[in-house]
């Protein structure tokens, strides 16, 4: 299924004593099919081969993706239950003590019992991620429905992916990631990327995005920095930080102008064209110019070559959702493709870049505040009761719903939630405004962290339990194009550490909730029990059973039966999911970010990744090759702007907001606007940037904005040591 | 059927992928043996790779005093042969795109062999392989002429086929500007 051009037929080099084990990256969406090299002596994995039986990625892999074996028998694992007696010393790696897992478990459920029995059900949390497996994602959000019985949880995809889920749900009425296969790409006319820095974030789309231009297409790349892409890119638009939706208004306005709508589509296929085009009316060039910075003759000649295109898409990424207008900036690029009906057949749509490695899956089952697997919602009475016959539950068990990551954190510095069970993330680096977040962690009565290595956020706990790598364990993911893949196992856990799952259902089962968890034995069960969850749902997975996965290379949600192929490309039939059939045009009003310069903090901060590390960097910046390409974190100042505060190349600065202060060497590079300055995200303690960052959330996804605050620089006089 | 190593380097995005991916080839030590160079860092964000070119009459080899440098059948040009190397470090000079590297522990030079383990049995080297970007490609000289055909380059020289300093590779490089000649489709 979709072997395109790309695709070869390659032997895999075997080398004696070994067995490779097919399976998927653990970092981002790409998810990157990969061979883990496992000796047949010691069954350890010891290497990686190039998988060039993946259709999507044929071999490829960044940096990230070649080390990322080297995760598995680091000699940072953490091998056995740690607890740590004194309180007094959170917030630093002091004064753990090892424990068996009874011990650990045993003061869990006496603390947690504790905790509900004087401050009620709620004043326990949850706080997970989408680095994991759809089963293990899927649990989670069941253990704290059931076993704990709390309405706190959530996950770092709020972090991450949530404004995208919220714009497309409006537009569509469905939130898969991409309208098409990402074998797609390259055959397209026109790529319209906003916000993403593909090349060092989605790496492996590249050489399918490169084909587009030696094809005779084009690139329009939209960001306030000059990335690898934007730098060959046919245009590239340099707004400002925070004011895409301006821009997308101001396209807008250019494809009504120049007559590149499709009226048939938008008459039968869509809603709120009228109340769109009205509002747009006041974008002309030269005012959408004015709020972004970009030059008026490239917003009309974007329009062009997206409105020319026999088929276009539309592709973005963090930097237009993690905004306090992220899903109104998600819908009106999504506008684009509407008026002009570029979606709902092969090679024209939309899609994001998801961040993590199951931003998608893990999105879609129940992590998030409020809802239930299968894109359920909690709210919805029949819902409930759908998903409390698969738990064994009744509908008055079901908890209301929580409220967002960050809110979270609000409530444990006010002390409403008084315990944390903290999984697959690490808020300690990657929450924005990071004083607030670390205080309210240190204000928990009891917290446990489940992770592979000890975190920055590990730091804040009493328990830390011992968890898997992706490697030690298997499962479903979806990646970034809603292809549900295998995740495969290929070494036993190292010390005593237990895959998440696992480590629920035990916990469950001390907690009184057997009848509800313990027939769940394998990762298998816990895959069978999730599909069944999820079936009916319009996120359903029913029908992707492992063996189909297997068969035919991944399969596209939704996938509903047994006879089921699954759903490559989404509205074929034009038929959107909101109960009319018809997309939504959205008519959205401008508005500035949160935080815009002044006086005191006169330059625009941004935020994102580099190729070399993934997410808080608790992973990444343990491998060797990956430290030594990027160890420190940076701030990118335009050249011009840098002389203005008398700063060179390499000097070290303080760089300031109103929530906070880092000193960071200086990186300059005229690949950036001279407003705006960059740093990486992927530090922490005193070099994280998110020390910085605001917490202004979006109203629909609660998505902090990283990508746009003001801040100050300033020059420090670092005393020599000796 | 032979094939080559093919370099495009308008692609490179600077991941440094090849660089990690050339540690876990097996006979490599995990030591990376190729270069990815900023071009500009101050101005802009392009990259290139420099990876040995496998030249046919390569001046590391002619340089070497013990012949420790042989050159496979394949045509790619080996790494010294530990028994043989006495460390005079002569390739490392001779080179004229500096490709050889130098191991002072070990008394030792080493240098791209094209992944030979993989590419004798037409495996594709690991850099090739994991190169996101397309900027490193194994491809037939059938592939590499069709290449020639779909980038006419502005000069008229298909840059590939330029003497190099060492006369002809078995590498072949296409320089940035592969875009110059494309048509657009609209
Ligand atoms: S991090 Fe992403 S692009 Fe890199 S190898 Fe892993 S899945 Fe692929
Ligand atoms: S792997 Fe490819 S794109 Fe990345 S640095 Fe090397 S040549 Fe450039």
């Amino acid at each position: 299924m979709q072997r395109d051009k790309f695709f070869k037929e390659i032997e895999n080099l075997n080398h004696p004593n070994e067995k490779l084990i097919k399976t998927h990256c653990s970092y981002c969406g790409m998810q990157c099919g990969m061979n883990l090299r496992v000796n047949t002596q010691t069954n350890k994995i010891i290497g990686v081969e190039p998988r060039y039986d993946w259709p999507v990625t044929v071999g490829k892999m960044c940096p990230k993706g070649v080390t990322a074996y080297q995760q598995t028998n680091h000699k940072d694992r953490l091998l056995k239950p740690l607890i740590r007696d004194d309180a007094s010393l959170k917030g630093t790696t002091e004064g753990f003590r090892e424990a068996s897992w009874d011990e650990a478990y045993d003061l869990i459920v006496k603390k947690f019992k504790e905790l509900q029995s004087k401050y009620g059900k709620d004043s326990l949390s949850v706080f997970s991620g989408v680095s994991m497996t759809n089963e293990k994602c899927y649990l989670t959000g069941k253990f704290a429905r059931v076993a704990l019985g709390t309405r706190y949880i959530d996950y770092n995809g709020r972090f991450c992916m949530s404004s995208a889920a919220g714009g497309f749900l409006r537009s569509f009425g469905v939130d898969r990631g991409s309208t098409l296969p990402w074998t797609d790409i390259h055959e397209t006319d026109c790529l319209f990327i906003a916000g993403s820095n593909t090349a060092e974030c989605h790496p492996t789309s590249m050489f399918r995005i490169w084909n587009v231009q030696e094809r005779g297409g084009y690139i329009i790349v939209v960001d306030p920095r000059e990335t690898p892409i934007a730098r060959r890119a046919d245009l590239h638009l340099d707004l400002q930080p925070g004011t895409d939706l301006a821009l997308a208004n101001g396209i807008v306005n250019q494809l009504i102008e120049l007559g590149y709508l499709d009226d048939e589509f938008i008459n039968k296929h869509t809603n709120g064209f009228e109340e769109t085009r009205e509002l747009v009316k006041e974008f002309t060039p030269e005012y959408t110019s004015m709020l972004t910075g970009v030059a008026p003759e490239k917003i009309v000649r974007a329009a062009e070559l997206y409105g020319k295109a026999p088929n276009a898409i539309v592709m973005f990424a963090r930097g237009v959702e993690q905004q306090h207008k992220g899903v109104d900036n998600v819908s009106a690029y999504t506008n684009m493709a509407l008026i002009t009906g570029k979606i709902g057949r092969p090679k024209s749509g939309v899609a994001t870049f998801t961040g993590q490695g199951n931003g998608q899956g893990g999105r879609e089952h129940g992590q998030k505040s409020d809802l239930l697997p299968g894109y359920r919602k909690i709210t919805n009475p029949e819902h409930v009761k759908e998903v409390c016959q698969v738990w064994n539950i009744t509908p008055d068990e079901m908890p209301k719903p929580g409220v967002s990551a960050y809110e979270m954190f609000e409530l444990m510095e006010e002390k409403t939630i008084r315990g944390l069970y903290l999984l697959c993330s690490n808020p300690a680096v990657s929450a924005p405004n990071q004083n607030f977040v670390r205080k309210a962690l240190k204000n928990l009565d009891f917290m446990i962290c489940s992770d592979f290595y000890l975190s920055e956020s590990a730091e804040f706990a009493d328990v830390i339990l011992p968890a898997v790598t992706w490697s030690e364990d298997e499962g479903t993911v979806t990646n970034i194009e809603g292809r549900i893949i295998k995740i495969n196992k290929a070494q036993e856990p190292v010390g005593e550490s237990k895959p998440d799952w696992q480590i629920q259902v035990q916990l469950a089962e001390r907690l009184g909730r057997g009848k509800q968890f313990s027939h769940l034995k394998t990762a298998r069960d816990v895959a069978d029990e999730f599909r069944l969850a999820s079936k009916g749902g319009y996120a359903d997975y029913y029908g992707a059973t492992w063996d189909k996965i297997e068969k035919q290379d991944g399969v596209f949600w939704p996938c509903k039966d047994e006879n089921d192929k699954g759903t490559p490309h989404m509205f074929l039939d034009k038929k959107f999911y909101h109960p009319d059939g018809k997309a939504k045009i959205c008519a959205l009003p401008y508005r500035p970010p949160a935080e815009e310069p002044c006086e005191k903090y006169p330059l625009r901060l941004t935020t994102g990744r580099v190729v070399y590390h993934y997410l808080s960097g608790n992973q990444t910046r343990r491998i060797p090759f990956l430290h030594d390409m990027c160890p420190e974190p940076y701030v990118e100042v335009h050249p011009e702007t840098a002389a203005k505060y008398y700063m060179e190349h390499e000097e070290r600065v303080r760089l300031y907001t109103r929530r906070g202060e880092a000193v960071y060497k200086v990186k300059i590079t005229e690949a950036i606007r001279k407003d705006t300055v960059f740093v990486p995200y992927h530090f922490g303690h005193e070099d994280s940037i998110n020390l910085l960052t605001i917490a202004a959330l979006d109203p629909i996804s609660r998505m902090p904005e990283f990508k746009a605050c003001a801040a100050q620089l300033e020059k420090v006089e670092i005393k020599k040591v000796q | 059927m032979k094939k080559r190593l093919y370099l495009e380097l308008e692609n490179c995005i600077g991941c440094r992928s090849c660089l990690a991916a050339c540690t876990q080839c097996g006979g490599h030590e995990e030591r990376n043996r190729n270069y990815v160079y900023d071009v500009n860092p101050l101005v802009n964000r392009q990259t290139m790779p420099l990876m040995c070119l496998h030249c046919e009459n390569p001046a590391c080899a002619r340089s070497c005093p013990a012949q420790a440098i042989q050159i496979h059948e394949s045509g790619a040009v080996l790494s010294a042969l530990v028994e043989k190397c006495i460390g005079c470090q002569n390739c490392t000079i001779a080179c004229p795109y500096g490709i050889p590297k130098f191991d002072t522990e070990q008394n030792l030079m080493y240098k791209c062999d094209l992944c030979i383990d993989r590419t004798k049995d037409g495996i594709p080297p690991m850099c090739a392989s994991v190169c996101p970007s397309n900027t490193l490609q194994w491809l037939t000289d059938e592939e590499i002429e069709n290449k020639k055909k779909q980038f006419n380059l502005d000069n008229g020289k298909w840059v590939t086929s330029m003497p190099y300093l060492e006369g002809e590779t078995n590498v072949k490089v296409n320089l940035p500007g592969i875009l110059q000649g494309i048509t657009k489709l609209y």
